[in-house]
């Protein structure tokens, strides 16, 4: 079989070769739980609109990373710590200065990108590392790495699980959450908390001017093919997770970079959803004739549950 | 708590909105099964007194009882009696294809304030749901988006999130907001005989002076303190208006009946 000219590896049978590795296998369960990690939390983020947030603490994460480096001391543990002080921070900054959100984060973030840059041109040595920075080495995943996302993925999915009721109610109205008794700045806080130190952990295997892709793309997927909550949370981690694995396993047949090679199955993935989407809405079958009505009946009822 | 005791008891409360007074020092109390509005031009702090009571904004003074239990200063209430609350917004921020159903939403009414894992559900609940749906005519409504809804259907589904589990006190912050005069007129009657029905006690913000003076018992007029308050009668008289609103707004009273749209 000839492969085409622009893939680079011409041999799908060696992926079964890269397959029987260790790096390769602790990168796709590494994917796995990073993209369905991401698709779980970016599910309740979307909603929020708090899709900038990611965006931003991605990129202000470099400047986390390039202390870790300046300080001699691992970047991966500079980075938690960091993430949460952003997040404090940003959180802190909209509740005092009265500004919108979007404003200050990108204050924050091109204000940390800055430095980040700056201490970067300082440390000569690294500089031929800023690609895995920039975009993630997902191969190079270790399993201390992949216990510290497995018990996020769990702590998330037990918190987000008991508070989905009040992360509801907050996005619907925090007035409202609050009347029915929901702590909405605890919840607020718990959750930019979370997903900050979410963020920080996928950075490594995803990189910093991806990691948004990861929380957007599948929940944005998901939201177009369901209209019930669990479900949609559901579908967009099995999105971002699946998309995850096969993204990995592209990479390893054709040797193209990782990070990217899973944001454009993501896409792609969205781009399907969106065709379902659009397909489950005007099927003939269940289209309705104009001028009649079907009690209860609408266009989100043709969609997929 | 005797069956006399007033279910929201307002003392001396003050509200500061950042360097501005909202409210000042205001007094009132609700009777168990009344109807009570608040009235005010806008900017009056009439949601400012709304949020204060139901604890989602600090007092700077005074005290607040709800079912003869204390305010905390942060907000707190026994959750016994904050699930006796129930509150209807102006509006709900749904974006397009919100992944919500109006079934799963008017669930989330049911379950009790706290963590919990109770939307999975279970009969009594489904059970509770569709009868709270039918009570308020959204039964073919179920499994339809909430952001797919009109705005009269929206409200009435809000009424059905706060008729699905049994209430006390119901706080609506204009809540006919954004509504045409028929389906306005048809949301007051439906809150009127689901008070009825609950023995809620009811406190709306409003601004529609003709279905106060028909159906509220009891009127606050508030612009900064309360400027009177009493039967509406006594509290929407035109001398008392042009004392809140000013010397332009001359109350006209509708005395016919508003035709229902055929179409």
């Amino acid at each position: 079989m000839t492969m085409p000219w622009f893939l680079p590896m011409a041999d799908p049978s060696s992926l079964l070769v890269v397959l029987g590795q260790p790096f390769m296998q602790r990168a796709l369960l590494g994917g796995l739980l990073t993209g369905a990690l991401g698709g779980l939390l970016g599910s309740f983020a979307v909603l929020r609109q708090l899709s900038f947030f990611s965006d931003a603490l991605g990129h202000s994460a470099l400047l986390g990373i390039s202390l870790g480096i300046l300080l001699g001391i691992n970047p991966t543990l500079v980075l938690i710590p960091f993430a949460v002080l952003f997040a404090l921070l940003v959180n802190q900054l909209v509740a005092r200065s009265g500004l919108p959100a979007d404003a200050l984060l990108n204050i924050v973030y091109s204000t940390s990108l800055a430095f980040a840059v700056v201490a970067l041109s300082l440390v000569e040595t690294y500089r031929g590392g800023i690609q895995q920075l920039l975009f993630g080495d997902i191969l190079g995943i270790s399993w201390s790495d992949l216990s510290v996302i497995a018990v996020l993925l769990l702590v998330a999915l037990i918190y987000l699980a008991l508070s989905l009721r009040a992360q509801v109610l907050l996005t619907l109205n925090s007035d409202l959450a609050g009347a029915f008794g929901v702590g909405a700045s605890r919840h607020r806080l718990a959750f930019i908390v979370l997903l900050a130190v979410v963020v920080a952990v996928s950075i490594k295997a995803v990189g910093v001017l991806l990691i948004s892709a990861f929380v957007v793309i599948p929940a944005c997927g998901g939201r177009l093919v369901s209209r019930h909550f669990p479900l949609y949370a559901l579908i967009s981690a099995c999105l971002g997770g699946g998309c995850a694995l096969l993204g990995l396993l592209g990479s390893g047949l054709t040797n193209l970079p990782s990070g990217p090679c899973v944001v454009i199955v993501q896409f792609a993935g969205f781009l399907m959803a969106l065709l379902v989407s659009q397909t489950t809405r005007r099927s003939p079958a269940t289209a309705v004739p104009a001028g009649r009505h079907i009690p209860g009946g609408d266009r989100d009822a043709l969609e997929s549950r | 708590m005797t069956e006399h005791s007033p279910v929201l008891l307002v003392g001396g409360l003050s509200v500061r909105r950042g360097e501005r007074l909202a409210v000042e020092q205001v007094s009132f109390q609700l009777a168990r099964e009344t109807d009570t509005a608040l009235v005010g031009p806008n900017g009056a702090g009439k949601s400012s007194l709304v949020g204060a009571v139901l604890g989602l904004l600090p007092r700077s003074s005074g005290s607040v009882r709800i079912l003869g239990h204390a305010l905390g200063p942060a907000g707190e209430l026994p959750r016994s009696v904050r699930s006796q609350i129930a509150y209807l917004p102006q509006s709900l921020a749904l974006q397009g294809r919100f992944p919500l159903t109006v079934g799963e939403f008017v669930g989330f009414g049911v379950d009790p304030p706290g963590l919990s894992l109770a939307w999975l559900g279970n009969r009594r609940r489904t059970e509770a749901v569709l009868r709270a749906l039918e009570r308020t005519g959204c039964q073919d409504l179920a499994e339809r988006r909430l952001s797919a809804l009109s705005g009269g259907q929206l409200k009435r589904v809000l009424l059905a999130f706060c008729v699905v589990r049994p209430r006390q006190l119901l706080v609506l912050d204009e809540a006919q907001a954004g509504l045409d005069a028929p389906s306005s007129e048809r949301f007051q009657e439906l809150l009127l005989e689901l008070r009825r029905q609950e023995g809620w006690t009811v406190l709306q913000v409003s601004h529609d002076l003709e279905m106060v003076r028909r159906s509220c018992d009891q009127v606050l007029c508030l612009n900064q303190r309360l400027r009177c308050s009493g039967a509406p009668d006594h509290a929407l008289s035109a001398a008392r208006l042009a004392e809140l609103y000013g010397p332009n707004v001359v109350p006209y009273r509708h005395d016919h009946a508003v035709v229902p749209a055929h179409g």
